[in-house]
C-alpha cells in the first residue's frame, strides 16, 4: 500500500517537473539562429498539460481509494472521506513545501466543483433514491430541509455575530448580514459527506432517507438564504426595504418548485427518448446522463436549485427508463453513475485538503471555535425541536436514540467549502476567516463525528439496514400489505399515506407508464413478476458460480466413482429452488474431471437431460419483463455462425416430436451434418424408438389446451415425483435413451408426451409459432402440433427457426459446456438468459420470419 | 354529522369500546361517524355493497379479497356491524409501545389477519391453490396461468420447511421476521 502511494507521488512530481521544463524547452525553440530542422520526435506537453494534470488527478485518486482498500484496517476505523482528506494535505503540503507549481491552479475551483464534480454524485443519488421511504418520510424530510435549516441560520448567524460584542474575537468586528451569509452556508447539511459516511455505516432505510434527504432537499433553503444575505449585503444594511425581504421569501418558492419542475421536465423527456432507442441501444445510457446533466445546466442557467433538478430527473428517469432500455444499457447506466459519483468524491475530498494548504487563512480561534460548537448546539436543538414536531404526524416515531444520530450526521462538506471560496472579499471583508472557519467546520464534522459515528451506531444499538436477497413471499405479503392497509384506510376513512401512495400508483399505470414505456404493461402487478425474474436470475448465477459453470459435476464425481448417479438430482420435488437442489447434490469436493465425460457419453447425456428438465420446469422467465426488453438482432450478439452453432447445440434438446421424418433418416447416416460431436448419435436411436409413440397420442391434446387444463397438468408434474430412480435407471441403460424417453414410456398411459408434460406452455407457443410461420412460408400444410402424422412433414427452415428460438438453449450450451470437446465455449450464464428472453419477446412480435432471416 | 353520530352512541358502550380497543373516545367518534357516512341506508349493519362502493376499495385488487374476510372473519351473514368494525380496525391501531398494546393490535394478530388473507378454508394452511387465487388477483391481466404457476410454486418452496406443499402459520410467520410488518400493518387514526 505504501509503495503505491509512493509511485503515486512520483507520477506527479513527474509531471509537474515535466511542466516546468517544458517551458524551457519552449524558449529553446524559439531561439532563432537555430536553423529548422525536421523532429523525428516532439516533445509536446503544452498541448497536453491541463487534460494530463486531470487525469492524472483522477488517476492518484483511483489509486489511493484501490491502496486504501487494500488495508481493511485502515477502512474500518477511518472512512474513506477522512484517509481522502489527509492524502490531500500531504499532496498539497508537498506542493506548497516544494514550490513547483503555483498553488492557486489546485485550489478547489467552485465553477468546477459546482460545474463537474457536484452534479454526478448528486445524481446518483437521486437515480439510487429508495423511493418508497423517500416519500413514506417526505413530510419529515421536507420539515428538517426547510424548516431546519432555516432555524439553523437564523440561530447560528445572530448568535455568531452577538459574540462580537463580547472579547471572545480578539476584538475582530463581523457585520450582522456576513455573519449570516456564513451562517447560510455552515447550516446546511452536506449531502456528499452524508452520503460518504452513511454509505459506511449502514443504518436503517428510515434514518438514513430522513438524514440523507434533508440533505439533499435543502440545497433549495441555503442557496436562497445564501444568495438573499449576499445580495443583502451587496446593497447594505441600512437600505433593505420589506420588499426585499419578501421577494426573498418568494424566491425560495421559484427556486425550490422550479428546480424540482425542471428536474421532472427533463426526467420525463429523457424518458420519451428512449422509447425509440431501439434500434441504437449503445446511446441509451448517453441518454440518461446527458438529459439528466442538462436539467443540472438548465436550472444553474435561471438560477434555480440544481441539485434538486438533477435529484428528481434522476428520480423520475429511474422509474421508467429502465424499463424501456435494455438490460445491458440498463446495468451500464447504473455502473457508470456510481463509477462517476465514486470518483468526483474521492476528487472532491481530496481537493478539500490540498486546498487547505494555502496561505489565504485567518485564524481566529474565537471565531473557529463559537462556529463549531454552535453548529453542533444547534444542530441538536434543532433536531429535538422538529422531529418531536414531525412526531405528531408519523406512524413510526423517531426515538430519541434516532434523534441523536441524525445530529449527529449533520455533516458539513464541499458544498460549504465551495460557497465559501467564492464569497466577494470586497463586499464581505472577512472572507478569509470564514473560509478557515469553513474548514474547520467541514474537518471537524468529517473527522471527529465521521469517525465516531460508526462506533456510536454501533453502542447505541441503532437498527442497522437488513441486506438480504429479494424473496419472492416476502414481495409478495408487502405487496399485499400495501393493498390491505390502503383498503382499511379507505374504509376506516382516515386517508393515510396508503391510499395517496395507491392513487399515485394509479395515475402513474394509467398515464405515465403509457406515455413513456416502449410497451404499457397490460398486468397491474409488474414489480411482482419483475421481482420473479430477478430471483430466478439471482438463482440461475448462484448455480453457475457454485459449479463454475460445470453444472452437471455433481454426477461427473459420482461417474468417476461408478456409483449410480440417478438419486442425485432425482428429489428436486423436496427442494424449493435451484440453489437449494445444488447445495445438496454437491458433494464436498468436486473436482470434474473432463476425461470422464467421454468414457460415459451416455450417463452424460443423461444428466444434462435431467439438469435441463430440471431447470426448465424450475426456472422460468417472467414474460413481461422479456416482452419489454425486445432488442434488435445485433444486441442478441447472434452473429450467423453463432446462431448456426446454437442451432446444432439446440436441436438435441429440442422436442423429439418435432423431429420430422426426413431428419430422422437422414441422422442415422450422417449426423455430422446436425452436429460434430460423437455421442449424439445415440439419441436419434431413441428417438426413433419413440416416434411411432407419438402417433398414438391423441391429437386433441396437442390441440390449443386449455390454460386450466395445463396449468393443471403442470401441477400433477410437479407433484408427482419424476418416476423413481430405480426404473428409469434400468430403462435407460438397457435401451440408452434419455429420461426424458422414459418418462414418456412411463406416462404414455395418460396421453401426453413428455415434452409436452415438460413444457406444455413452451409446447404450446412451438405449435402456435410453427403455425403463424407455415402460414407465411407457406410451404408447410398444417401446424405441426394439429398434425398427428408428424413424420411427413418436411423439414424447413422455419420448423427449425421456430422451434430454435423457443428451445431452452441455456440448457443446452449448459450441456456443451460440460463437453471436453469445446472447453472454450463456455458461455456466461447471465448472458444465456438474457439471450433466451430476448428469443422469446422477439418471437412474440415478429414472430419465425425474424429467425428465417437469421438462419 | 359528527355530533349527531356521538349521541347516538351510548357512552357506556363508548367507554366500553375505548377500553376494549384502546381507541380514544374521539377516536371512536370518528370511526362511528364514518360508519354511519359508509351505511347508506342507515341499518345500523354494513353490506358487502356498502363497502364496495368506496371507490378505492372497488379497484383494489385485493378489494374483493379483503371484504370477503372482514365479512365472514368479524361480522356475521354477510353484515357488520358498528361493534365489530371498530374490533376490526383495532387490529390496525398503532402498538408500539407498551401501554398502547392491547389484545387486538400484537403482531401476531396483524400477521394473522394477513394470513387469513390467503387462508380461506381455515385449515391454518394456505395451499397451492389459495396462493394461485391471490397471486391472480393481485398481478392480474392476462397472464399465463402456467408463468402464475411456476411463480406459486416458488414460493411456497422458499415457505415450506416441512416439505407439505403448503404454507403454515409459523412459516409465514417466520419469513416476515425481517419484514416491519408490525410498523407496515398499523395506520394512524385520526381524532
Amino acid at each position: 500500500m505504501y509503495q503505491n502511494k509512493h509511485s503515486i507521488f512520483l507520477i506527479i512530481l513527474l509531471g509537474f517537473i515535466i511542466h516546468k521544463y517544458y517551458c524551457k524547452e519552449q524558449t529553446y525553440e524559439h531561439k532563432p539562429n537555430k536553423p529548422l530542422r525536421f523532429h523525428v520526435a516532439e516533445f509536446n506537453f503544452d498541448h497536453v498539460s491541463d487534460v494530463y494534470a486531470i487525469t492524472l488527478w483522477i488517476l492518484l485518486g483511483s489509486l489511493a481509494k484501490i491502496g486504501f482498500h487494500l488495508s481493511h484496517r485502515l477502512t474500518e476505523k477511518f472512512p474513506e472521506s477522512c484517509l481522502l482528506i489527509i492524502l490531500g494535505l500531504i499532496v498539497g503540503g508537498l506542493l506548497y513545501v516544494t514550490h513547483l507549481t503555483e498553488q492557486k491552479a489546485y485550489v478547489l475551483n467552485s465553477d468546477t466543483f459546482f460545474l463537474f464534480l457536484l452534479p454526478p454524485i448528486i445524481l446518483e443519488a437521486g437515480y439510487f433514491m429508495p423511493n418508497r421511504p423517500f416519500f413514506d418520510n417526505l413530510g419529515t424530510i421536507l420539515l428538517l430541509a426547510i424548516v431546519n435549516t432555516l432555524f439553523n441560520t437564523i440561530c447560528i448567524g445572530l448568535t455568531l455575530w452577538g459574540f462580537q460584542f463580547t472579547p471572545l474575537y480578539g476584538g475582530t468586528q463581523f457585520e450582522m448580514l456576513p455573519c449570516l451569509v456564513f451562517a447560510a452556508l455552515i447550516s446546511a447539511v452536506d449531502p456528499v459527506a452524508v452520503l460518504a459516511t452513511f454509505s459506511e455505516i449502514h443504518v436503517n432505510d428510515m434514518l438514513y432517507i430522513v438524514v440523507f434527504g434533508e440533505s439533499l432537499l435543502n440545497d433549495a433553503v441555503s442557496v436562497v438564504l445564501y444568495r438573499m444575505f449576499a445580495s443583502f449585503a451587496n446593497i447594505g444594511q441600512p437600505n433593505i426595504i420589506v420588499m426585499d425581504i419578501v421577494l426573498g421569501c418568494l424566491s425560495f418558492f421559484v427556486v425550490a418548485l422550479g428546480g424540482v419542475l425542471i428536474g421532472i421536465i427533463f426526467g420525463v423527456i429523457g424518458c420519451f427518448t428512449t422509447k425509440f432507442t431501439e434500434h441504437t441501444p449503445v446511446l441509451e445510457p448517453l441518454i440518461v446522463l446527458v438529459y439528466a446533466y442538462l436539467a443540472y445546466l438548465t436550472s444553474e442557467m435561471v438560477s434555480v436549485s440544481g441539485i434538486l433538478a438533477i435529484t428528481f430527473c434522476g428520480m423520475v428517469m429511474k422509474q421508467y427508463v429502465s424499463f424501456n432500455i435494455s438490460k445491458k444499457s440498463d446495468a451500464t447506466t447504473e455502473y457508470v453513475l456510481k463509477m462517476l459519483s465514486s470518483i468526483m468524491e474521492t476528487i472532491i475530498f481530496m481537493f478539500m485538503g490540498l486546498s487547505t494548504v494555502s496561505d489565504s487563512h485567518s485564524w481566529n480561534t474565537g471565531f473557529v471555535f463559537m462556529t463549531i460548537l454552535l453548529c453542533l448546539v444547534f444542530r441538536v436543538i434543532g433536531i429535538a425541536i422538529f422531529a418531536n414536531i414531525a412526531n405528531c404526524w408519523r406512524l413510526l416515531e423517531l426515538t430519541r436514540i434516532d434523534m441523536l444520530i441524525m445530529s449527529y450526521g449533520g455533516l458539513r462538506g464541499a458544498i460549504a467549502f465551495a460557497l465559501a471560496l467564492v464569497l466577494d472579499e470586497a463586499k464581505i471583508a472577512r472572507k478569509k476567516e470564514f473560509v478557515t472557519a469553513t474548514i474547520a467546520v467541514v474537518f471537524f464534522t468529517v473527522f471527529i463525528q465521521g469517525i465516531t459515528i460508526g462506533p456510536l451506531v454501533k453502542l447505541l444499538n441503532v437498527r442497522r439496514k437488513q441486506i438480504e436477497e429479494p424473496t419472492m413471499s416476502a414481495k409478495l405479503t408487502n405487496r399485499m400489505m400495501d393493498h390491505v392497509m390502503t383498503c382499511l384506510e379507505e374504509i376506516s376513512g382516515s386517508g393515510g399515506s396508503n391510499s395517496l401512495r395507491d392513487r399515485v400508483r394509479n395515475l402513474d399505470r394509467n398515464y405515465f407508464k403509457r406515455w413513456l414505456l416502449r410497451e404499457p404493461p397490460d398486468r397491474k402487478d409488474i414489480k411482482l413478476l419483475q421481482t420473479f425474474k430477478k430471483i430466478n436470475t439471482l438463482t440461475a448465477m448462484r448455480v453457475h458460480d457454485t459449479a463454475r459453470g460445470l453444472v452437471p459435476s455433481a454426477s461427473t464425481a459420482t461417474v468417476q466413482q461408478g456409483i449410480p448417479e440417478h438419486h442425485h438430482l432425482r428429489s428436486h420435488s423436496a427442494y424449493g429452488n435451484v440453489s437449494e437442489l445444488i447445495a445438496a447434490n454437491l458433494p464436498e469436493n468436486t473436482v470434474p474431471d473432463l476425461m470422464s465425460y467421454e468414457n460415459h457419453e451416455g450417463e452424460h447425456h443423461h444428466n444434462d437431460a435431467e439438469m435441463h428438465h430440471f431447470l426448465d420446469t424450475n426456472l422460468y422467465s417472467a414474460r413481461p419483463r422479456a416482452a419489454i426488453h425486445l432488442r434488435n438482432q445485433d444486441e442478441t450478439g447472434s452473429s450467423d455462425d453463432g446462431t448456426h452453432a446454437r442451432f446444432e447445440k439446440s436441436y438435441h434438446h429440442r422436442d423429439q416430436r418435432y423431429l420430422p421424418t426426413r431428419l430422422e433418416r437422414e441422422l442415422p447416416h450422417g449426423p455430422k451434418t446436425i452436429s460434430k460431436t460423437v455421442h449424439n448419435a445415440n439419441r436419434p436411436i431413441a428417438l426413433k424408438n419413440l416416434s411411432p409413440k407419438h402417433t398414438r397420442s391423441p391429437p386433441t391434446t396437442h390441440q390449443q389446451p386449455n390454460p386450466r387444463s395445463r396449468s393443471r397438468s403442470i401441477a400433477a408434474h410437479q407433484h408427482s415425483p419424476i418416476p423413481s430412480g430405480q426404473r428409469t435407471k434400468s430403462i435407460s441403460k438397457d435401451s440408452r435413451i434419455s429420461p426424458l424417453a422414459s418418462t414418456h414410456i412411463e406416462n404414455e398411459g395418460t396421453g401426453r408426451t413428455a415434452a409436452e408434460r415438460s413444457r406444455p406452455w413452451r409446447h404450446l407457443s412451438i405449435t402456435e409459432e410453427t403455425g403463424a410461420s407455415s402460414s407465411k412460408t407457406a410451404n408447410i400444410p398444417l401446424a405441426n402440433g394439429n398434425d398427428p402424422n408428424l413424420h411427413h412433414i418436411p423439414l424447413t427452415v422455419a420448423d427449425f427457426g421456430g422451434t430454435y428460438t423457443k428451445s431452452p438453449e441455456y440448457m443446452g450450451e449448459y450441456a456443451t459446456t460440460t463437453k471436453p470437446e469445446e472447453p472454450s465455449s463456455r458461455p456466461d450464464v447471465r448472458d444465456i438468459f438474457n439471450k433466451q428472453s430476448k428469443d422469446v419477446s422477439e418471437q412474440q412480435d415478429d414472430g419465425s420470419t425474424e429467425s428465417i432471416t437469421r438462419l | 354529522m359528527g355530533s349527531n353520530a356521538s349521541i347516538m352512541l351510548q357512552q357506556e358502550d363508548l367507554q366500553n369500546i375505548c377500553q376494549q380497543t384502546g381507541f380514544t373516545a374521539k377516536q371512536v367518534q370518528r370511526l362511528y361517524s364514518r360508519f354511519k357516512t359508509l351505511d347508506k341506508r342507515d341499518c345500523g349493519f354494513l353490506t358487502r355493497e356498502d363497502l364496495l362502493c368506496i371507490p378505492e376499495v372497488n379497484i383494489n385488487p385485493l378489494g374483493e379479497r379483503l371484504i370477503d374476510v372482514i365479512m365472514d372473519d368479524y361480522g356475521e351473514n354477510n353484515k357488520i356491524n358498528f361493534k365489530q368494525f371498530i374490533f376490526l380496525l383495532a387490529k390496525f391501531r398503532r402498538g408500539r409501545v407498551k401501554s398502547s398494546t392491547t389484545e387486538f393490535n400484537t403482531r401476531d394478530s396483524k400477521l394473522r389477519f394477513l394470513f387469513d388473507m390467503y387462508d380461506r378454508n381455515h385449515d391454518m394452511k394456505i395451499d397451492r391453490e389459495e396462493l394461485l387465487q391471490v397471486l391472480k388477483m393481485m398481478v392480474g391481466g392476462n397472464i399465463h396461468d402456467d408463468q402464475i404457476a411456476t411463480i406459486a410454486d416458488h414460493t411456497i418452496g422458499e415457505l415450506d420447511s416441512d416439505g407439505d406443499k403448503s404454507i403454515t402459520f409459523e412459516e409465514f410467520c417466520k419469513t416476515l421476521e425481517r419484514i416491519d410488518a408490525d410498523d407496515k400493518m398499523s395506520m394512524k387514526f385520526l381524532s
